[in-house]
């Protein structure tokens, strides 16, 4: 499991806003962010925590499978949006959110957050850039369709996207 | 106006429908009253709801109320206005009147004064008292009646109604009904209108600061209560909710500091139900009410308004989200609020909500959606309810009760603790008790997992309690916390005691040097965490009002019951739910619970599902948190194949999950089971463990029939070797589905290394068809295995399980029978009869190796094998063999220039041949020396005739059977027979060419090549028969100078002999043929046919061996030869008649020249017989006698014999024959005559009749 530093990677603001800064930012945090297959089976799933707690987090998203299939298998209730990839907030629950994406090919992203005023925009904007890189991963002809993903430099745009993730909004 | 809430409220407590004035102003109610109060409440009313629509009401409870009734008449009238919906809707006059004078005067002004108020709405009831039998008294009522409806009815509304007290009066009631329930409606419309204006008027103030939430409260609910007893309740919850959303925007109005509320005893008992807990009364404050309470009363009355709604899964649902509102709500005021206030707030609610909906609940009377979002959301409050009481057990020091489950860490560690302004401090005196906690935290011993699997525990905390309550106390700095860590590293939460947790140290330190002005400031001492947990005690028993919860976690039993209790009911409700994984993964909680109870059955069969649930989708990492459980259970319930197939599942996990130490663990129970005397052996499915494929590449590729060994790659995924007593392969036929499986065994123990194995199986041979691996079964011990999945050729990845798909690609192909090699003759041309020649057999494997092949040979009748000489066998020069060879003599083929052409000889033995190895894969001939044989001679025939030529080819038909054993256990046979076509080097025919004057025939003797080989004759000679000999020298053979003369193959030549007949007579005895002898060379190519026969030992120079033919010619003496000519001269002309004589004559004439009978006695005569019928003919003169007749040709002599016909008629004449002579020399020219007519004799008396 790779932990994931904390500490942002940029100087500025750490150095520049000082310790409140930090604070807000991690207030922002991804805790977790995972693909799964079509078959509800993990593909990737990435921890962004420093303790070693990464089953639980194997749980939220797999738990988070349920909210899935009810909105795919419940046309009534996804209504409109059921042409939309990005399936909005799963559960919220008091602690985090779970975001979830769902790929015309039926490939699940699901995202947690333990940001509870995050906005739908930015998790959109996640999910867009995210789905990017699933689609290059996997475009990879050493990739076999089905498999977890062990690429390291999907991997490492991951975590990019996760550090950015909501800096246009976090002032 | 605010002080009008308290009266509100016990109106809206007392008061409950609609009310009914009746003004009695004939004294009739006590008469009615019974029969009207019987007829309520109305059956189906339609009101208007606030947009004007009409509903319709199924019961509309109604109350008459005389209007003398004192609840009336005392209201003062701002009361009226306020509580207008206490009014009457409704008045209803009961009047009777006998006579019309009565009525005009004194019953009319009366009603006039009473309905002048137009506020309210009236109707009159008239009564009609006259009995049925009194006309007159009918008559008068009628017309009173009449009166009245002329007077107070409009053509816009009846206000008037009778009814006859004496009579029946049906339509009475229902038209009572419809006229109350207007007046009623028109009631409501009017006083809606009213409160909306002013709701109106108020709300447009909300936000000036003279806004007062009482006074728009008062007024909103009044309207809310209004409908609510006109039954109008989905009106009534609009206003509820509109009240609760203009509340949230109001209340929360910056720079007002309210006071939240909750302080009371007994607040943290969630009265989110019920509306009558707390009087409003006493949640006032200022102008508006206490958050707290005040929320819980809106929100149940929304409850109750939505339970007579019958839509207790709006309740749920809305009571969930209410519940997560709220619970914020009670963070931002959780530094006021008593310990813990917030999470027993939430589980009071949440098991207050659970319970109301569930008891208002029954099944199927909605859409099944609504049905499984509603179990959902019970599943949610229930699951809510489970966190907060967990977290509460923590606090008190149960937190080892609670299993370290991912799904407990997920619920917990993200859960911030509770933030009260000081965290509780120990009482003074709980020194016991804090030993006690002390000794039970000492006692705890962490559960070690099955297989000894040591695992890092998943936090329950989202942070160390112990130092986030020191912090909390005002009074600690955070650095003794540390101190405390070093000091005393057994009691670190008492629940970690594995690893300190370093990094949560590390941050303890950055903080404290973050903050450095609280080093100085201790001066207590920092709790340890037993003191934490028994301080948290107390302050929760002074939270907690209510006795069941509190017993709960009253005691470390208790508290198990409690939540296993609410894990049953979060459970339960998810598995009606969608959220099947919710519900699953709470058994596992479950079962950890059984588990530890020892209810090892039930906690199986809980695993076992979660099991399922996580191995169906693959997540293992989850599966790797339960496996070892189940497998614990398993094993205690001595459930060995269950236990066996987890320990393979583990094994199968994913490697990192796992350290090899555990791993081999895993593998050493299998080990131990397999060898262990197993009750009953159990198969084992090590699909995910032990993968197979085929190697890379083509298939192997086989003939029908053959057997091979096949190369299978067996990936292990255990851990250490493991020894497989035997192993077995099946493969399946993709072609035919009933052409099932066939197993191919590997009969020694195997060895299995952890990662990639080659194994290889003998094949046996299979029918044709395409075959792919099927599964793979063998032996562990006593233990049965059974492996159906494929690799790709790459270790294991078990992630793809599910995916599991049958790979296509054969791994074995045995082809279709089809001729595997081809024997054939090399030459079709034919061959030497009785020679020795070289049969050539082509051996031509068809894509196959005839390595070690076996060729028998089986010669048929009238051929034989030379044993004398070897066999040969060399290369096949692909097409026509060469050409260049042709011609050469035999001799010098073997040492041709072609060297790269392989040549051996071969040893025949027991008609048996080895091919040798050189000639497994290419064409080659074999050459065997064989001899026909045949007794007859060769006939020549007569040129032109070529009957016999074709009987000559069968003749020349020898077979040879062969039979090919080939293949890898000579398992491939090949059966032919070969036609070998023999025949003599020469057809001979013969024809006489000329015939000479003088006797001497020229016999042509025509030889006709019938070999594909160049003849040259060196010498010929004729052997004749009798009859025949040569003329000339007498030796029989042409002219020496032609020879040698070479016939290329298929033409003829033809030699021509001088013969003459001799005259000599030839006994017929004697049928012995000519013979003509050809003594010739053959230079022939064997690749091409007859060559020259093989010599025992090669004749020095190379010469060929000069062969003899002989045929046999017939020579027939020619049939007709005729040397006299006998003619019948002519007859005289007057005809013949009876007793005539005539004169019948022969000529007799040489032909030829008697001159080699010159030596013979009887040379000159010839003697003659004249033969004639004696009843037709008298001859007279000489019947037989010798006529002499001169040798030389052309002399002539005529015969004259002199006849008398006897009888008239057609007569054959006399005949003249020559004895002596052979017919076949006498020539009849010109014949005789057949029949000759005889005329009757003349008329005579004298007739002459010969004596009898």
């Amino acid at each position: 499991m790779q932990s994931q530093s904390r500490l942002p990677a940029n100087p500025s603001r750490t150095g520049a806003k000082g310790f409140g800064s930090l604070i807000k930012w991690r207030e922002k945090m991804i805790v977790c962010v995972a693909v799964v297959g079509h078959q509800n089976n993990p593909l990737y799933v990435q921890s962004f925590t420093d303790a070693d707690d990464a089953l639980k987090l194997h749980h939220i998203v797999h738990c988070s499978l349920d909210v899935v299939d009810e909105r795919v298998n419940n046309p009534k209730k996804s209504g409109p949006t059921l042409n939309e990839t990005f399936l909005g907030m799963l559960y919220p629950t008091e602690n985090y959110k779970v975001y979830g994406y769902l790929t015309n090919t039926k490939v699940k992203f699901v995202l947690v957050t333990t940001d509870l005023d995050v906005r739908d925009a930015d998790v959109r904007n996640f999910f867009r850039r995210f789905h990017a890189a699933y689609v290059d991963a996997v475009s990879n002809p050493f990739h076999v369709p089905g498999k977890k993903i062990t690429s390291k430099t999907f991997a490492e745009r991951v975590s990019n996207i996760v550090k950015s993730f909501g800096l246009s909004s976090a002032g | 106006m605010a002080n009008f809430l308290a009266q509100f409220q016990s109106i809206k407590n007392t008061f409950d429908h609609i009310i009914v004035a009746v003004e009695d102003v004939s004294d009739l109610w006590p008469l009615v009253k019974k029969e009207f109060e019987e007829r309520l409440p109305f059956k189906r009313a339609f009101l208007n709801n606030k947009t004007r629509n009409p509903v319709l009401v199924d019961e509309l409870p109604v109350e008459y109320i005389l209007t003398t009734d004192a609840r009336i008449r005392s209201r003062f009238p701002q009361e009226q206005s306020l509580f207008w919906f206490r009014e009457p809707y409704a008045t209803l006059v009961l009047v009777t009147c006998e006579d019309l004078d009565e009525y005009k005067t004194i019953l009319k002004p009366r009603l006039k004064l009473i309905v002048q108020n137009d506020e309210r709405e009236w109707f009159i009831i008239f009564m009609s008292k006259a009995p049925l039998h009194n006309d007159q008294a009918t008559k008068n009522a009628k017309k009173v009646y009449a009166k009245l409806e002329v007077e107070f009815s409009s053509k816009k509304r009846e206000r008037c109604c009778k009814l006859d007290i004496h009579g029946p009066e049906a339509n009475f009631w229902e038209d009572l009904e419809s006229k109350v329930v207007e007046c009623i409606r028109n009631t409501l419309d009017r006083r809606i209108q009213f409160y909306e204006d002013e709701i109106r008027k108020l709300s447009e103030q909300r936000f000036m600061p003279i806004w007062n939430f009482c006074n728009f409260f008062i007024l909103k609910e009044s309207l809310a209560f209004m409908f609510e007893i006109a039954h109008l309740h989905e009106d009534s919850l609009r206003e509820y909710d509109e009240l609760e959303l203009c509340y949230l925007e109001t209340a929360n109005i910056a720079g007002r500091h309210r006071d939240f509320g909750g302080m009371d005893h007994g607040d943290d008992q969630a009265s989110l139900l019920d509306p009558v807990k707390k009087p409003l009364t006493q949640i006032v404050q200022d102008d508006s009410f206490r958050e707290f309470e005040f929320r819980q009363y809106l929100f149940a009355c929304q409850a109750k308004l939505l339970f007579k709604l019958k839509r207790p899964f709006e309740v749920a649902s809305r009571g969930y989200s209410f519940i997560i509102s709220f619970s914020k709500a009670l963070v931002m005021h959780e530094s006021t609020l008593p310990f813990c206030m917030r999470e027993v707030w939430v589980i009071t609610a949440c098991l207050a909500v659970v319970d109301a909906t569930s008891a208002h609940y029954t099944e199927g009377l909605v859409a099944s959606d609504i049905e499984q979002e509603f179990y959902r959301v019970q599943g949610d409050l229930y699951s809510l309810c489970r966190t907060k009481f967990m977290r509460l057990a923590y606090l008190i020091g149960y937190g080892s009760a609670i299993e370290r489950t991912p799904a407990n860490s997920a619920s917990l560690s993200m859960l911030p603790w509770p933030k009260p302004v000081a965290w509780p401090s120990l009482p003074p005196d709980a020194s016991p008790e804090v030993l006690l906690k002390e000794k039970l935290i000492l006692q705890e011993t962490p559960r070690v997992k099955h297989f000894g699997i040591q695992r890092k525990p998943l936090p329950l905390e989202p942070s160390v309690l112990l130092r986030e309550a020191n912090r909390r106390r005002a009074s600690l700095s955070a650095g003794n916390v540390f101190e405390l860590f070093d000091g005393r590293p057994n009691s670190v939460d008492g629940l970690a005691p594995l690893s300190p947790l370093p990094k949560a140290q590390a941050m303890a330190m950055s903080r404290t040097n973050s903050s450095p002005g609280n080093f100085d400031a201790s001066i207590d001492r920092p709790m340890r965490i037993a003191e934490i947990y028994v301080a948290a005690e107390h302050a929760l028993r002074k939270t907690i009002s209510n006795e069941d919860l509190w017993k709960s976690l009253s005691s470390m039993i208790e508290f198990e019951e409690k939540y296993l209790e609410l894990t049953k009911g979060a459970a339960e409700n998810y598995h009606q739910s969608w959220w099947k994984r919710h519900g699953v993964v709470l058994d596992g909680e479950m079962a950890a619970i059984y588990l530890k109870r020892g209810n090892f059955d039930l906690a199986a069969k809980l695993y076992e599902k979660v099991r399922a649930l996580y191995a169906g989708e693959g997540w293992e990492n989850l599966l790797a948190e339960v496996l070892p459980n189940l497998a614990e259970c398993q094993k205690i319930l001595n459930d060995q194949a269950g236990y066996l197939s987890s320990c393979v599942r583990l094994l199968s996990l994913d490697k990192g999950l796992f350290l090899t130490k555990e791993r081999q663990a895993f593998q050493s129970e299998v080990v131990r089971l397999a060898h262990s005397e197993m009750a009953h052996p159990v198969p084992l499915d090590v699909s995910s463990l032990i993968t197979f494929s085929g190697n890379p590449g083509p298939p192997l590729q086989l003939c029908d029939g053959d057997p091979g060994t096949l190369s299978v790659t067996v990936w292990s995924g255990f851990p250490d070797d493991i020894t497989l007593e035997s192993l077995h392969l099946t493969l399946t036929a993709t072609n035919s589905a009933d052409e099932g499986i066939k197993a191919l065994k590997s009969s020694d123990a195997t060895i299995l290394k952890p990662g990639r194995n080659t194994i290889t199986l003998s094949l046996p041979p299979q029918k044709p068809g395409s075959y792919v691996l099927g599964a793979l079964t063998g032996q562990i011990g006593q233990l049965r295995f059974r492996s159906h999945s494929f690799s790709k050729g790459e270790p294991v990845d078990t992630d793809d399980f599910m995916s599991y798909e049958k790979p296509t690609r054969p791994i074995l192909k045995v082809f279709n029978p089809r001729p595997l090699v081809d024997l054939d003759a090399a030459v079709s041309s034919a061959l030497l009869i009785n020679e020795i020649q070289w049969v050539g057999i082509v051996v031509k494997p068809i894509n196959y190796t005839l390595k070690g092949a076996i060729l028998h040979v089986d010669t048929g009748p009238g051929l034989s094998i030379e044993q004398s000489h070897g066999i040969e066998i060399e290369k096949y020069s692909n097409g026509s063999p060469d050409s260049t060879k042709l011609g050469q003599p035999e001799g010098s083929r073997n040492h041709d220039s072609v060297g790269s052409i392989e040549a051996n000889q071969l040893d025949l033995r027991d008609s048996k041949i080895k091919l040798p190895d050189w000639a497994s894969n290419v064409t080659s001939v074999l050459w065997i020396p064989m001899r026909a044989s045949s007794e007859s001679l060769a006939r020549g025939t007569q040129a032109g005739s070529g009957v016999s030529q074709r009987l000559s080819l069968v003749e020349g038909l020898r077979t040879i059977a062969l039979r090919l054993e080939f293949g890898i256990s000579h398992n491939q046979i090949f059966e032919r027979t070969l036609a070998v076509h023999f025949t003599e080097p020469f057809h001979v025919s013969t024809r006489v060419a000329d015939k000479c004057s003088d006797g001497t025939l020229l016999l042509q003797v025509i030889v006709h090549s019938q070999v594909k080989a160049s003849l040259t004759i060196y010498d010929a000679w004729l052997d004749l028969q009798d009859g025949f000999s040569h003329t000339g020298k007498g030796d029989g053979r042409p002219v020496s100078a032609f020879f040698p003369l070479t016939i290329s193959p298929k033409s003829r030549a033809a030699i021509l002999f001088s013969i003459f007949l001799e005259n000599t007579l030839v006994e017929e005895a004697s049928s012995t043929d000519s013979i003509v002898n050809i003594r010739y060379g053959i230079s022939g190519s064997r690749s091409n046919g007859a060559h020259a026969p093989t010599a025992n030992e090669p004749k020095p120079n190379g010469a060929a061996k000069l062969l003899d033919f002989r045929s046999a010619l017939v020579l027939q003496r020619p049939v007709l030869d005729p040397f006299l000519a006998v003619g019948f001269l002519p007859l005289p002309s007057n005809g013949l008649r009876v007793g005539q004589l005539v004169t019948m004559k022969w000529r007799i004439e040489r032909l030829k020249d008697l001159v080699q009978n010159a030596d013979s006695d009887i040379n000159d005569e010839v003697l003659y017989e004249v033969n004639a019928s004696s009843e037709n003919w008298m001859i007279a003169g000489r019947k037989r006698g010798h006529v002499s007749l001169l040798g030389q040709q052309g002399s002539r002599i005529v015969i004259s014999v002199l006849c008398l016909p006897l009888a008239a008629g057609y007569v054959r004449p006399p005949q003249l024959g020559l004895p002596d002579v052979d017919e076949a020399n006498i020539s009849c020219n010109p014949p005789g005559p057949h029949l000759v007519c005889v005329l009757p004799p003349p008329l005579s008396s004298s007739y002459c009749v010969p004596a009898a």
